[in-house]
C-alpha cells in the first residue's frame, strides 16, 4: 500500500444527545480496495459512513478524501457517491434518468452523458431496462440501478450502506460476487457497511470490526477471522469456543496452558503465570475417541447441516462446539464420551483487557 | 364467496352515494334541460337555451372569467405562502410539527361568517384601515377596500391557506430524506436538490392542496357575498340569485357549468402535476 489513502478518518467523534455514536475512529482506506465496516446494529458503522459522506458533522476529528480535508465541506462538494440500503432511486425518473442524474449535476454535456449512462447500464447488465421506472423493477434490478447511478460519476470513493440487505440470500450472494468483480475491474475505492460477517469476509480487502462507536480490530478478512484480538471479534465473526486457562510453562515458542481439562500447547508470547482466554474456531476443534489426549467431553447434541455436522459438547471447560465436514468418517452420537482437541496454531490467545 | 361478502360491505355506502348524490345530480341535469315555468319546478319543453343563454352572454362570461381569476390568484398565493411554511414545518421535530399543525388549524375553528365580518370591520369605509389612514393623514377620502375582488381573494386565501399548507407538509413529512441525500451524494446543491427531487416528490401534496383550495374557492359563498358585495359576484352567487328568483332550470344550468369547470380544472391540475408518477416515494 504505497499509494495515499483515498479516505482518512482522524480521531473522528460524533455524539447524538447523550449517545456517543462514533468514539474517536481513526482509519486509512487505501486506493482501490473494498473496506468493510462490520458490526452489530448501533455500533456506529453507518454513522461513520455518513461522516465520510458529510451527512453528519463530526464533533471532533477530521475527514479526508483523496488527501483533501473535507470536514466542513458540504456533501455535494465531496468526491464520493453512495448506494443506500433502500436504494433511494428517484421514483419520478426512469432508470436512465436516474443514472444520468449525477452527470447532470456535474454538468457533463448531454452527448457524453448518454454514452456514460449506456456504459454504466451495460456494466450492470440493465441496458434493456433503461426506460423503465424504478417501481417496475425487482429488488435486485433496483440494486443494480443504484450501483450504476453511483459508479457512473467516477467517485473517489463509493460508499455502500448495507446495499444488499434487502435482497434474499441467493441474490445477495450472487450480488456479492458481482460487486467484487465490478470493483476490481473499475479499481474503485469502496467503503462497505454491513452487519453480515460472511458478506464482509467475502467482499472485503480489509475489515474493521466496530462496537460501541469504536474499532475493535482492523485487518484482512483472514486475519480477522483466524486471529481475532478479543472475545467480541471472535464471537461476532462466526462461532467460537472459549477456553480459560493459565500459562504454566514454556516450550520454545509454545506456551503450555493449564485448563480445567488438562494441559495443552499454544502459540503465545505471554509470560508464565498469565491467565488467558483462548478462542478456537469450531472447525478447528477435533473430536477423537476418548483415549486420545485433549479435553474430555461428552456429545450433548448432533445437528446435521448438510455439508457440515455440528457437534455440541459438554466438558469441564464449559460447552464446546465442533464442526465436522465428513460426517461418515467418524460419526458420533449423543452421549458418546469423546476427546476434544486442537492444534497449537488453532488456539488464539485473546486480549484479556478488552473483553 | 369472499367477493360476494366484500360486495355486501360496500353496498350500503354505494347505495347511499347513488341515492343521495348520483340521482340528484342526474335529476339536476334533467331540470337544467327544460324551459322555466312560473308555477312548476321546470317547464314541459326540452331546451338547451339555459346553457346557451349563459355561455352566449358577456355578463355571465365575465363572471366565469372573474371566478377563474379569483381561483387562480388564491391558488398562486396559497402555493407561494403555503409551500415554504410547509417545508419548514416538515423539518421540525415531530412534537413541534404537531404544535405547528394545530396552530394552522386553529383559524378554521372560527366560523367563516365571523371571519368575514372581521374583514368587514378591517376594510370598511369606517373600518380600522381607513380610520388609521385618515388619522395619520395619509388619505383624504376613505379607500374602497371592501366589496372588491382583491378583498375576496385575500379573505378567501387566508381561510384556505391551511388546507394547502397541511397537505404539502404531510407530503414533505412522508418523504424519505434518503432521496435528498442521494441527490446530494450525486453532486446536487441544496437548491438543485429541491428543484429536481424534493419539489417533484411533493407533487401529491401540492396536487391535493391545490384541488382542495380550488374546489373550496368555487363553493365558497359567505366570504364572497359579505366581502365581494354586488359588484364582485362569482358563479356561485349567480346560482343563489337564480334560485332566489325561482329560475330553477337556469340555476341548474349554472350549477352544471360550475361542475364542468371544477372537473376540467381538476383534470388540468392532475395532468400537469401527475402525482401518480411518484407513487412508492413514501417510506
Amino acid at each position: 500500500m504505497t499509494a495515499d489513502p483515498d479516505v482518512r478518518l482522524d480521531g473522528v467523534r460524533k455524539r447524538f444527545g447523550t449517545v456517543t455514536a462514533v468514539d474517536g475512529v481513526t482509519l486509512d482506506i487505501p486506493r482501490g480496495t473494498i473496506f468493510s465496516l462490520l458490526g452489530p446494529s448501533g455500533c456506529g458503522k453507518t454513522t461513520t459512513l455518513r461522516l465520510i459522506a458529510g451527512f453528519e458533522q463530526p464533533d471532533a476529528g477530521n475527514v479526508y478524501i483523496r488527501g483533501e480535508r473535507v470536514t466542513s465541506v458540504p456533501p455535494y462538494r465531496r468526491n464520493f457517491s453512495m448506494v443506500f440500503q433502500s436504494y433511494a432511486l428517484f421514483p419520478h425518473f426512469t432508470v436512465a434518468e436516474n443514472v444520468a442524474f449525477g452527470l447532470r449535476m456535474h454538468r457533463v454535456p448531454r452527448r457524453e452523458r448518454a454514452k456514460s449512462v449506456a456504459d454504466a447500464l451495460a456494466l450492470v447488465k440493465l441496458d434493456a431496462l433503461a426506460d423503465r421506472y424504478p417501481r417496475q423493477l425487482s429488488g435486485g434490478q433496483q440494486q443494480r440501478v443504484a450501483l450504476a447511478r453511483a459508479i457512473v460519476v467516477k467517485p473517489a470513493v463509493l460508499l455502500l450502506d448495507e446495499p444488499l440487505g434487502a435482497l434474499d440470500k441467493m441474490l445477495r450472494e450472487e450480488m456479492q460476487v458481482e460487486l467484487r468483480s465490478l470493483q476490481q475491474r473499475l479499481r474503485i475505492t469502496a467503503v462497505f457497511v454491513t452487519h453480515d460477517q460472511e458478506e464482509a469476509l467475502t467482499l472485503s480487502d480489509r475489515v474493521a470490526v466496530m462496537r460501541n462507536g469504536a474499532i475493535e480490530q482492523v485487518g484482512a478478512p483472514r486475519d480477522i477471522y483466524d486471529l481475532p484480538r478479543n472475545e467480541f471479534v471472535a464471537a461476532f465473526l462466526g462461532a467460537s469456543n472459549f477456553v480459560d486457562g493459565e500459562i504454566v510453562a514454556r516450550d520454545g515458542e509454545h506456551a503450555i496452558v493449564e485448563t480445567a481439562s488438562g494441559r495443552m500447547p499454544l502459540r503465545a508470547d505471554a509470560a508464565i503465570g498469565t491467565r488467558v482466554r483462548i478462542a478456537v474456531r469450531p472447525e478447528r476443534l477435533r473430536i477423537d475417541r476418548s483415549e486420545g489426549d485433549g479435553m474430555k467431553a461428552r456429545i450433548r447434541d448432533v445437528v446435521y447441516r448438510g455439508p457440515v455436522t455440528h457437534y455440541y459438547l459438554e466438558s469441564a471447560v464449559g460447552p464446546l462446539l465442533s464442526y465436522r465436514q465428513d460426517a461418515r468418517a467418524d460419526t458420533w452420537s449423543i452421549g458418546d464420551e469423546v476427546c476434544a482437541g486442537f492444534d497449537a496454531e488453532s488456539g488464539v490467545v485473546l486480549d484479556a483487557t478488552s473483553r | 364467496m369472499k367477493g360476494r361478502f366484500s360486495w355486501l360491505l360496500v353496498a350500503p355506502p354505494l347505495a347511499t352515494a347513488l341515492v343521495f348524490f348520483v340521482a340528484p345530480v342526474a335529476y339536476l341535469f334533467w331540470v337544467s334541460l327544460h324551459t322555466p315555468s312560473a308555477s312548476e319546478l321546470y317547464g314541459k319543453a326540452l331546451t338547451i337555451a339555459n346553457y346557451a343563454n349563459v355561455l352566449g352572454d358577456s355578463f355571465y362570461l365575465a363572471i366565469i372569467r372573474r371566478t377563474l381569476g379569483v381561483a387562480a390568484a388564491i391558488l398562486a398565493l396559497c402555493l407561494l405562502i403555503g409551500y415554504p411554511v410547509a417545508y419548514v414545518i416538515a423539518r421540525l421535530s415531530p412534537r413541534c410539527r404537531m404544535i405547528a399543525l394545530l396552530a394552522l388549524l386553529f383559524p378554521l375553528m372560527v366560523s367563516n361568517v365571523v371571519r368575514a365580518y372581521g374583514w368587514v370591520a378591517l376594510l370598511g369605509r369606517q373600518g380600522v384601515i381607513n380610520n388609521s389612514l385618515r388619522d395619520l393623514r395619509l388619505a383624504d377620502a376613505p379607500l374602497d377596500l371592501l366589496y372588491t375582488t382583491p378583498a375576496v381573494v385575500v379573505a378567501l386565501m387566508t381561510i384556505l391557506l391551511p388546507y394547502m399548507t397541511i397537505s404539502i407538509a404531510n407530503s414533505l413529512t412522508a418523504l424519505d430524506r434518503r432521496y435528498e441525500e442521494a441527490a446530494q451524494a450525486l453532486g446536487a446543491s441544496p437548491w438543485r436538490t429541491f428543484v429536481h427531487v424534493t419539489l417533484p416528490l411533493s407533487t401529491p401534496g401540492v396536487a391535493s392542496g391545490m384541488l382542495l383550495v380550488f374546489l373550496l374557492t368555487l363553493s365558497a359563498y359567505v366570504t364572497i357575498t359579505l366581502l365581494g358585495g354586488p359588484r364582485s359576484k362569482l358563479l356561485v352567487s349567480l346560482v343563489y340569485d337564480g334560485v332566489g328568483a325561482f329560475q330553477w332550470p337556469h340555476a341548474a344550468a349554472l350549477a352544471f357549468i360550475l361542475l364542468a369547470i371544477a372537473l376540467a380544472v381538476t383534470g388540468i391540475i392532475l395532468a400537469i402535476l401527475r402525482p401518480g408518477r411518484v407513487q412508492g416515494a413514501r417510506r
